[in-house]
């Protein structure tokens, strides 16, 4: 085979060699470039040349011959021609193939080289000047050669042959190959006639881009200087890595706008123009295009007017036919199902109580049954009926049989051994058994009687329906028992002890005190309930006011003598309380005495005041007691006025004769300014006089509208109006009671007796310094602690400083991640963002989640565009809402698809 | 002059009219703004602040958009009566506004003269379009304000206290003689509140729907209506009262006693949050301003004050007696006693209350209760002889915001509204003084460090233990008394070695404080180059 290619080769040859052979020697400045190129053309080895020399002497000058003939041609080919021929170059290299013979163009014998040179001569005189002047050099060296020899033959008297021996082998050496492109000449090689960069410039001269190469020769030629050795390899690769880092940073840099603006957005918005397509089968059915034949004819049927006419026609009628009203099926299925599902019900309820096997579920159903029963009986007059007759036939039985009084064997049995010989469980047997047998055997009335009497007491409650006489009746009784217990608590309570904390003098008299009023409130309570009974006697009419007596009582006034007359007064006036009111009487006494207990505390409140402040003495605190029973009344009976608008102008008058007959020279002017009030109140109760009317308008006009109305200094006025009232005494007192409680006061620091005293100069020492240090610390502690408070500049304020536990989820526990700032975060939150607090059209922005994709849809990776970092934010404000992108799914989406387009 | 220059060029820019309206607008943007942004300045985390701006952008986008649907969407002004000369407005009679203004206003102004069932309790709905009104003597009836069309009347037969609507016109509690019930629409008893007890008064909060009572032994009953469960019962411990007023902007529930002092409660605590002496004598009346911000209560010395609740100081003494005391959604306070009603306003927008109109009442009715009605220039007022209702020009809120209360409510706007408010119900313990503080940073809780005593205590107490512990028989050679003894000490060491590592421990970080404070404490020249604190 490779001959085969060799001989086309060779034909090739031998129809392009002409060409070949007269493009060599084309000097013109056209080919120069490509000689240049070729220079590096493939070579024959040194030995290979020699060898072949001779035989190439003899074809070269024939190739002179041939291409002087053919001058100026040029061929457009060349440089394919080049490739052509040299792989036959290297065959000849090889000696794979047959040395080219050349012999269409054999050579004559008497050929010589120098005859062609002069050729060259010539040519290279018309083209470079360099090239002439070598070739003249060349000239010169020949004759120098010749009177060299001549000079060397005078001298040593030598044969000339002996010199010219050396100059013929010189002469002999030649080209191995015919000088062509491929392999130029000797003397070019060698470096005569060369082309320099300079040749190849001018023809360039008036083209574009002339000057420019022009500069870089000159300074390529300026800063000419030796190549360096090859870096070692490891550098090298540095090198590389380096360059190709710098390569692959450019190619991702050019992502970090896309991927800054994805992060930076506020919400990405993922497959947002992936079409899902159809939606519905009626859309995918309106697509439908009949294809086959049979379709087609289907179709064709199908959407043929006359049959969709007839059977609309047709369907009408036939519908019109099978109509059944809408609500008739509706019903029966309703009916139908929830007959099957009671069915199913009863089934399985059926089946799970068949199942179920516990003692106690079946007796709490019998009970159920039995109280089903029971119930009935007393609806249904049948069912008693039915019920009795059973029960009658039972106790015929029971009689007749006497089946359970002790006639059976076993009960026989035991009782001939003897009760007691029994151990319990028989006995309560037997017991049993007899007990039944009464029960059966018992007579029906006397089961009558039992259910009337818990009526009786269950009646009670209900007290309308119970007849007048009854009630009252029962409200004496129950008047009078309250009556014995009052006194006998009167009576009893005459002990005091001797000894102990009781025997102090300021608890006597507390005693003492409390005794006092204890009798007082009795007393009242016994003359009240003596009114009460009395009323009885005489009250017929029923009034809706149930308030009055219980209201007043548990009011917490009754601690005082004063509101005796009043209620006196009252159940004259108001002779309406109703049987209710009495049957509670017994309550109401109860009340009583827990108001006594109040009132018992209070005084003792008053008792441990005096305790605490040596300067007030017992007479005052008298006083102010007694300054409580007059200040009371007034708001007490302007309530009472306010419930009953009609004639309560005795009663006030009454109030105020109370009020009047209190003599007590210290309080008078006290008592006058309440008597005032009393009035005021008094006034404004009685709408039936006039004149009283008119005062009243004065009052309230006076004080509302007469801006320039006169008041009394503020210290004054709040004496008079609440003398002897220590609120704020006792409202400093609470706080600080709150303030000890929240910061407790530290302990003062104390010494065991006896401990570390063994002489008296140590006692003297006092306490050891550390312990001073502490507590002075946590005194300091506390101080600062109280001055931190909200309250602390507000004398009349306590805000509690509690933490409330339950309110602590409310608040965030600490600074959620990228916020550094409290005051930052507490600022971003300020606003809400709900529906209920922004218009709809900001809504959605203000909500929207920071990734919006469809569900099912596969997100893309991220494409690159171009997008210009200093608009971005722009633009971002203006698209606000409605902004659509084509994003990466995540950062490491966006890094991998980075690193797939580098690695491409 | 230059800025003269500038007045001419924004006129030119902008006709005057939309000026104006860009000046609104801009009040109400701020408005809406709820205070200014964080100063983002401050911070270095650059993403942050971004993300902070683009946020603050879009709430500034709210804001505007709010301001404009405000703008054009509720355009009715308040309006309040105006003299010329020596006319007061105090002197204008009803009779005489009644002459100036439509039918339909007219109709609000009536008596209905009740004399038989006693002193009358009311309450409106909170969209001002249905009353309830309790007699004293067992009357309740509720009345459609709209058309003055009596819905449902009955009598219970015992003494009715107070009556407060529940979330909508078709549950309302009345406190009754011995216990509370709640009736519907139809006046049908759904329920007894038997835990309340004997209750003086009733309130409700809307927004976590519960029911509040004080009873007649002091004691508050928080219950929450939708579940039935008691949220909080405590005893004020202060007495008797039947003064209490819910504050609609907290939900704190305010009481006054007899001993002067307002107590303001919330469930979750059974201590009160505040408790202030306002009035030297018993407490008589209280009431809140819508914002929150204003109390006014009045006591048996015959003087009205008004308290800022942010500084708990007095902003305002008023002389005056007041049984009752209310204030309109505007912010108009009336207050009523004997049978003389007083409306106090505060035109000047500096809290300064001043008297605006008064009406006197039949002579001697006795005014009980006087209660403004939502979104109407109404105030209705219960006393001894039925209930009566006046116009009080500027007083209610001219435009309603449906989402909030709609007068003109459709059965299903009412059905869709009580599923709304259900789901959106508030937990009890969001009750607090300041409830705009939720969900931002807790107070750094101070960590309570055991007193020494308390210390020794446990460790007495964890010695003895250690002591109580009987030792097992242990076999033979193991059992020596020497070796039983020596597991006790043991035992008893190993008890105490916690106790001892944390006084260690203690001891150590008050060396390292004090050694801190001493570094702290450099001399004056080389204080300079100390180390800067992060400023935090």
């Amino acid at each position: 085979m490779g001959e085969v290619r060799q001989k086309k080769r060779q034909e090739k040859e031998k129809s392009t060699g002409k060409k070949k052979h007269s493009k060599v020697f084309l000097k013109k400045n056209k080919s120069n470039d490509k000689r240049r190129l070729n220079r590096r053309g493939p070579q024959l080895a040194p030995s290979i040349r020699r060898e072949v020399g001779q035989v190439k002497e003899d074809t070269e000058s024939d190739n002179y011959e041939v291409s002087d003939c053919s001058e100026g041609e040029t061929f457009p080919g060349d440089v394919y021609e080049y490739e052509e021929a040299a792989p036959e170059e290297e065959s000849r290299k090889n000696h794979r193939y047959d040395t080219v013979d050349n012999y269409d163009y054999e050579l004559p014998d008497h050929f010589k080289d120098e005859d062609v040179s002069s050729d060259d001569e010539e040519i290279d005189g018309r083209n470079g000047k360099g090239n002439l002047t070598e070739d003249s050099d060349d000239d010169n060296s020949k004759k120098d050669d010749g009177s060299h020899a001549r000079m060397l033959q005078s001298i040593t008297g030598m044969p000339r042959e002996a010199f010219e021996g050396k100059k013929k082998s010189k002469i002999v050496i030649s080209e191995a190959y015919q000088e062509s492109e491929y392999n130029p000449s000797r003397d070019v090689l060698d470096g005569n006639g060369r082309i320099s960069i300079e040749d190849l410039l001018n023809p360039l001269q008036g083209k574009p881009g002339y000057s420019m190469l022009r500069k870089r020769i000159h300074q390529t030629e300026k800063k000419s200087m030796a190549l360096q050795a090859p870096l070692p390899k490891a550098d090298q690769e540095k090198v590389e890595r380096k360059v190709a880092y710098e390569q692959s940073k450019k190619e991702v840099s050019k992502w970090e706008p896309i991927v800054k603006k994805n992060r930076e957005a506020s919400t990405l918005y993922l497959g947002e123009d992936v079409d899902l397509g159809y939606s519905t089968v009626g859309a995918i059915a309106s697509e439908f295009k009949p294809r086959t034949e049979i379709e087609k004819k289907i179709a064709s049927l199908v959407h043929d007017g006359k049959i969709m006419e007839a059977h609309k026609n047709d369907g009408s009628k036939l519908l019109e036919l099978n109509k059944v009203s809408f609500e008739d099926e509706k019903d029966r299925q309703n009916r139908l199902a929830k007959m099957r599902s009671l069915l199913f019900r009863h089934e399985m309820k059926a089946k799970h109580i068949k199942k179920i096997k516990s003692k106690t579920y079946h007796r709490l159903l019998k009970k159920d049954r039995v109280k089903e029963m029971s119930v009935q009986i007393e609806m249904d007059p049948d069912a008693a009926k039915d019920l009795a007759m059973k029960q009658e036939f039972k106790r015929a039985e029971e009689r007749m049989t006497l089946k359970h009084k002790n006639s059976s064997r076993w009960a026989k049995r035991i009782l001939s051994r003897g009760l007691n010989a029994q151990d319990e469980g028989t006995r309560a047997a037997i017991a049993e058994q007899l007990h039944q047998h009464a029960n059966l055997t018992r007579k029906m009335h006397t089961l009558k009687d039992s259910s009337s009497s818990s009526d009786e007491s269950s009646d009670e409650e209900y007290s309308d329906d119970q007849s007048a006489d009854e009630s009252n009746s029962r409200a004496s009784k129950l008047l009078e028992k309250a009556k014995e217990k009052t006194l006998k608590a009167l009576e009893d309570g005459e002990e005091a002890p001797n000894s102990g904390l009781l025997a102090l003098p300021f608890m006597v008299r507390g005693m003492k005190k409390r005794e006092e009023a204890a009798a007082e409130e009795a007393k009242l309570a016994i003359q009240e309930f003596e009114s009460l009974s009395k009323q009885l006697n005489n009250s017929e009419i029923e009034n809706m006011d149930t308030e009055t007596t219980n209201g007043r009582r548990t009011f917490g006034s009754m601690k005082k003598s004063a509101p005796e007359p009043r209620k006196k007064t009252k159940s004259e006036y108001y002779d309406d309380t109703e049987d209710e009111d009495d049957t509670q009487a017994g309550e109401a006494v109860g009340y009583d005495g827990d108001n006594n207990k109040s009132s018992l505390f209070a005084d003792a409140n008053i008792d441990s005041d005096i305790l605490c402040e040596d300067s007030k003495t017992h007479q005052n605190s008298v006083f102010k007691s007694f300054d409580e029973t007059v200040r009371d009344p007034g708001p007490k009976t302007t309530y009472e006025v306010a419930i009953f608008a009609s004639g309560t102008w005795k009663k006030a008058k009454d109030l105020e004769k109370r009020v009047d007959s209190k003599p007590s020279p210290i309080v008078s002017s006290k008592l006058e300014f309440q008597g005032q009030v009393t009035k005021e109140t008094m006034q404004d109760v009685d709408d039936q006089s006039d004149s009283d009317q008119e005062l009243m308008v004065d009052g309230v006009l006076s004080s509302a509208n007469n801006e320039s109305y006169e008041l009394p200094s503020q210290s004054d006025l709040i004496r008079q109006a609440f003398a002897g009232d220590d609120v704020e005494e006792e409202f400093e007192r609470q706080k600080e009671e709150i303030l000890n409680e929240e910061n407790p006061e530290p302990e003062k620091p104390v010494l065991l007796p006896g401990w570390g005293q063994w002489t008296h100069v140590q006692k003297k020492k006092g306490l050891p310094s550390w312990m001073l240090k502490e507590h002075e610390l946590a005194n300091k502690k506390r101080q600062e602690a109280l001055k931190n408070r909200k309250d602390a500049n507000l004398k009349h304020v306590i805000i509690s400083e509690k933490l409330d536990k339950k309110a602590e989820k409310l608040y965030t526990k600490t600074l959620p991640f990228p916020y550094t700032e409290k005051d930052v975060f507490e600022h971003s939150i300020r606003m809400p963002i709900g529906p209920d607090f922004n218009p709809t059209s900001v809504i959605g922005a203000l909500n929207r989640p920071e990734v919006v994709k469809k569900s099912g849809v596969i997100i893309k990776p991220i494409e690159f565009e171009e997008v210009d970092p200093h608009q971005k934010v722009e633009e971002h404000k203006q698209k606000g809402q409605k902004q659509k992108r084509k994003n990466g799914k995540t950062n490491h989406g966006k890094s991998a698809k980075k690193m797939k387009k580098v690695g491409a | 002059m230059e800025k003269e220059l500038g007045n001419v060029v924004t006129e030119r820019i902008l006709p005057p009219t939309e000026q104006e309206v860009s000046n609104e607008i801009d009040v109400k943007v701020k408005k809406y703004m709820r205070g200014e942004g964080a100063n983002l300045e401050v911070l270095k985390d650059k993403k942050l602040k971004g993300q902070l701006s683009a946020i603050e952008d879009l709430y500034g986008k709210s804001a505007k958009a709010a301001a404009e649907v405000e703008k054009w969407l509720m355009p009715s002004e308040g309006g309040y009566l105006e003299t010329e000369g020596l006319e007061k407005t105090w002197r204008i009679k009803q009779e005489t506004i009644s002459h100036e203004v439509d039918i339909l206003s007219r109709r609000n102004q009536h008596d209905i003269i009740l004399p038989a069932l006693g002193p009358y309790s009311i309450d409106y709905t909170s969209n001002g379009r249905y009353m309830a009104i309790a007699g004293r003597k067992g009357h309740l009836a509720l009345v459609d304000m709209k058309d003055l069309n009596l819905i449902k009347e009955f009598q219970v037969k015992e003494t009715v206290r107070d009556v407060v609507f529940l979330h909508n016109e078709l549950f309302f509690a009345a406190a009754q003689k011995k216990y509370p019930y709640i009736y519907n629409r139809e006046g049908t008893e759904l329920h007894c509140l038997k835990e309340h007890g004997s209750v003086r008064r009733l309130q409700f909060l809307k927004n976590h729907f519960l029911l509040v009572s004080i009873n007649k032994f002091g004691q508050l009953h928080y219950q929450d209506v939708t579940t039935g469960s008691m949220v909080g019962s405590f005893r004020t411990g202060l007495g008797r009262t039947d003064v209490m007023q819910v504050n609609p902007f907290n939900g704190v529930i305010a009481t006054g006693h007899s001993g002067g002092s307002v107590a303001m409660w919330k469930p979750t605590s059974s201590a009160p949050l505040v408790k202030m002496l306002c009035h030297p004598g018993p407490v008589s009346a209280l009431a809140f301003h819508p914002n929150g911000h204003l109390m006014a209560t009045s006591g048996a010395e015959r003087k009205i004050k008004l308290w800022d609740l942010r500084k708990f100081e007095v902003l305002q003494t008023l002389p005056g007696h007041a049984k009752t005391l209310d204030f309109s959604q505007k912010g108009l306070l009336a207050y009523g006693t004997g049978s003389f009603v007083q409306i106090l306003g505060d035109f000047s927008g500096a809290q300064n209350y001043n008297r605006y109109m008064a009406h006197s009442m039949a002579k001697g009715y006795q005014i009980g209760k006087i209660l403004f009605r939502p979104y109407e220039d109404v105030l209705g007022i219960g006393h001894s002889m039925g209930w009566s209702s006046i116009l009080i020009p500027g007083s209610g809120e001219p435009n309603f915001d449906t989402w909030v209360a709609n007068p003109f409510e459709t059965s299903k706007q009412r059905r869709e509204k009580e599923v709304r408010s259900l789901l959106d119900k508030l937990p009890p313990e969001t009750i607090s003084l300041n409830p705009t503080k939720i969900g931002t940073l807790m107070a750094v809780k101070k960590k309570e460090k055991k007193t020494k005593k308390e210390r020794d205590a446990e460790e007495e107490a964890a010695v003895d233990a250690a002591k109580g512990i009987t030792m097992k028989k242990k076999t033979k050679g193991r059992n020596k008394p020497t070796k039983r003894e020596k597991k006790k000490h043991e035992i008893i060491e190993k008890a105490k070695r916690p106790f001892l590592h944390e006084q260690i421990k203690e001891e150590e970080l008050s060396r390292k404080k004090s050694r801190l404070s001493e570094e702290v404490e450099l001399p004056k020249s080389l204080q300079r180059f100390a180390r800067k604190k992060t400023a935090t």
